[in-house]
């Protein structure tokens, strides 16, 4: 991959081994916030990582032979990467037949369904999430303490969801503040939270490993994490007792992951430079207001997946200007 | 018969026609279901009543309460004893504060402040969550999530997450403290009144 | 017309849901349980029947012009009726269903029955028109209702099939009921073109 990526209109009809190298290199960035999780949550995580990319895997060749009766797909790494991301975005102690349940979502319903790789709508690794997410709400929140026992003793809020509870509760921010990690401990990740929300610096290695072999564009990630940055501080500048400062959002929940990993999704996100940008502080704007007055502590998810539903949209007003038009 | 003109003649009897058979058809229906109507809903209260209260022998006459906090008047049915004493009050609570908003709930609370049942009449909380809390804050087995026969003269009741001493329905917080908030508000009003449970 | 294919014809070839996407409102809002989807399908039934009925015996008597309110009041009378006995009889009924009840007025079958069958067709035909298709309706509920509670609670017409604390929640909320429908659409569609 020497060259840049070349964008073309939908459906995306790669050639396999090239799906087949970003795949690959998209899971490679992803392995060091992965090996983190494993030291912190321990033997769970792995166990849920396992389920969800073998349940991908499994899931997808048997629909792929028995109901869609077409090429195998299954070498290019796309399931492989679907369960990876599926499994960061749920808490570890989550039992092994929900994870089974939301690899069968994401690929049965949000990818298959629509007709395979590059057909799908939706990003399908959050498909399963939020499905997952509305069904059993009450094992989906219950995060494990990071104690880097083996077992899960406790349960232990995610600092997203403190501040919500708090803020509706009427105590100060600075209150809540002092319940929850210090910043540097939030950057490093020593917090409560899905499998691969933890640590966001090990996901900036990824994000800065991903831009160097140029896999992606900078337009996505930093677009998404500067309108959250932005509109964050412009609310927290309006009344600081009201509004968590925008840092925190950036370090929060799954701001790094979904911006870095899932809102960069070739197929679900639009085509040119400019829709990309559009597409990108429409989820900025959504996550943060999820955050702040929805009844969600954490919205990029759902974020993510309103966008991938304006992406046709987008790609349909924001087309990059043909070869040779003249206005 | 060939099918009539669309001249305004035909048009308006046609019309009145068939609006005057309508209403005279509902008004008849109307008549025949305004009483088992009335009747149903008089049980469903009535039931509602019987199914918080423990023993009592009959119903005294309910009125209706406004409490200075709030802005709905709470309506309470005092229950007798034999003796025409007033034993316990069943009132019909109810709390804005639900995940969708309106929550309405019959509790029954004794004279000594103890609660002996409660029952949600109303309520659009999510199915699954919210709606647990019909039998969740009744469940026997588990006495940190089981509100009757907890005496509310200690102070108010709220969920463990606030330093109170009831387990809140998991995932599903704000509607357990809706419907907590709904039985305060209960026993304040009852308190408030001032009829039924003045202690020597 | 062959009576016998009158009344099937709304099972599965025209059934109202499935094929016509007609009433799409009542198919999502009140199929909750297989109960429900039942009660609300019957409500739904009898007024189709009646105003089937009462449409095809006075279509000489209404002018063309003002058909369509005439069609309107009488389909209204009847919703009105129903919600009435539901609220004397039935009021746990009438409860859970709530809004649907008066909702079943605007219902597209109903109107598109009276304008499309029962205003040119003989009163025997007309009946069982609206049998065969309130049926399908009923019978499509109760299938959507049946799936999105055995899903999402683990029963079927409150039997209990598997724990409850299994049950997928988003299948008794609203996002369940959309994705219910259109895997139901997507294997009807399969066994139809299998049919043909």
């Amino acid at each position: 991959m020497s060259k840049l990526l070349t964008i073309t209109p939908s459906p995306h009809m790669h050639q396999g081994d090239s799906v087949n190298k970003i795949m690959y290199s998209v899971i490679f960035a992803l392995l060091p916030a992965l090996i983190w999780s494993f030291i912190v949550f321990g033997l769970s995580a792995v166990a849920v990582t396992l389920t969800a990319v073998v349940a991908c895997i499994v899931i997808e060749w048997v629909i792929q032979k028995f109901l869609i009766k077409g090429e195998p797909t299954i070498k290019d790494g796309t399931a492989i990467l679907t369960g990876i991301l599926l499994a960061m975005n749920v808490p570890a102690s989550l039992p092994i037949w929900i994870i089974f349940i939301g690899a069968l979502v994401a690929i049965g319903v949000g990818k298959m369904s629509f007709g395979g790789l590059g057909q799908n709508v939706f990003n399908p690794a959050l498909v399963g999430r939020v499905f997952l997410l509305i069904s059993f709400p009450v094992q989906m929140t219950s995060w494990p303490n990071v104690s880097k026992t083996l077992v899960d003793a406790t349960t232990q809020a995610t600092p997203l969801a403190i501040v919500k509870e708090g803020i509706k509760n009427g105590t100060p921010i600075s209150d809540l503040m002092a319940e929850i990690p210090k910043y540097t401990e939030l950057l490093m990740g020593n917090m409560s939270g899905s499998v691969g929300e933890v640590s966001a610096i090990l996901l900036l290695v990824g994000l800065v490993y991903m831009l160097l072999k140029k896999i992606i564009t900078w337009h996505i990630p930093f677009t998404v994490l500067g309108t959250i940055f932005v509109f964050g501080g412009i609310l927290w500048l309006v009344n600081p007792d009201q509004f968590v400062d925008p840092v925190f959002h950036l370090l929060t929940g799954g701001a790094m992951l979904g911006a870095i990993f899932m809102a960069t999704d070739m197929v679900t996100s639009p085509m040119s430079k400019k829709g990309q940008i559009i597409f990108s502080i429409g989820i900025g704007l959504i996550t943060v207001s999820i955050r702040t007055w929805g009844s969600y502590p954490e919205g990029i998810s759902f974020a993510i997946l309103i966008m991938n539903a304006f992406t046709p949209l987008i790609n349909n007003y924001v087309k990059p200007k043909r070869f040779g038009e003249t206005k | 018969m060939a099918k009539l003109e669309s001249s305004f003649k035909n048009m308006v009897i046609a019309l009145f026609g068939v609006t005057l058979i309508a209403s005279a058809a509902l008004g008849l229906v109307n008549d025949a279901t305004i009483e088992p109507i009335a009747k149903a809903e008089m049980e469903k209260q009535t039931n509602a009543i019987a199914a918080v209260l423990t023993e009592f022998d009959s119903l005294g006459i309910a009125y209706k309460f406004l409490p200075s906090e709030g802005k709905d008047s709470i309506q309470i049915f005092p229950a007798l004893n034999a003796e025409g004493e007033i034993i316990s009050n069943a009132i019909k609570s109810y709390t804005y504060k639900g995940f969708s908003g309106y929550i309405e709930v019959m509790v029954g609370i004794s004279n000594d402040g103890i609660i002996s049942g409660y029952q949600v009449l109303k309520h659009a909380e999510t199915p699954g969550l919210g709606s647990k809390m019909g039998l969740w804050f009744s469940n026997a087995e588990k006495p940190n999530q089981n509100v009757i026969g907890k005496s509310m003269s200690a102070g108010s009741l709220s969920v463990s997450k606030d330093g109170g001493s009831i387990d809140a329905i998991t995932a599903a917080t704000i509607s357990s403290r809706a419907f907590l908030d709904a039985v305060n508000r209960a026993y304040s009003t009852i308190n408030e009144s001032g009829i039924s449970t003045q202690k020597e | 017309m062959n009576q016998w294919k009158n009344f099937t014809k709304g099972f599965i070839k025209e059934n109202p849901v499935f094929v016509l996407l007609l009433g799409m409102c009542p198919t999502l809002g009140t199929t909750g349980s297989a109960i429900n989807g039942l009660s609300m399908g019957l409500a739904t039934t009898f007024v189709l029947v009646m105003s089937n009925i009462v449409i095809s015996l006075i279509k000489n008597l209404i002018p063309d012009k003002v058909r369509i309110p005439a069609f309107i009041v009488v389909i209204a009378t009847f919703v009105t009726i129903v919600q009435m006995v539901m609220q004397a009889y039935l009021p746990a009924l009438f409860e859970s269903l709530g809004l649907f009840i008066p909702l079943i007025v605007v219902n597209c079958i109903v109107l598109g029955r009276a304008e499309a069958f029962a205003s040119k067709n003989s009163v025997g035909s007309s009946a069982i028109d609206g049998i065969g298709i309130g049926l399908g309706f009923a019978f499509a509920l109760t299938i959507l209702g049946g799936v999105r509670e055995l899903l999402g609670s683990g029963k079927i017409f409150n039997i209990t099939i598997y724990p409850e604390q299994y049950g997928m929640l988003v299948f008794i909320l609203a996002p369940g009921a959309f994705i219910a429908l259109g895997y139901i659409i997507a294997i009807i569609n399969r066994l139809n073109k299998q049919k043909a």
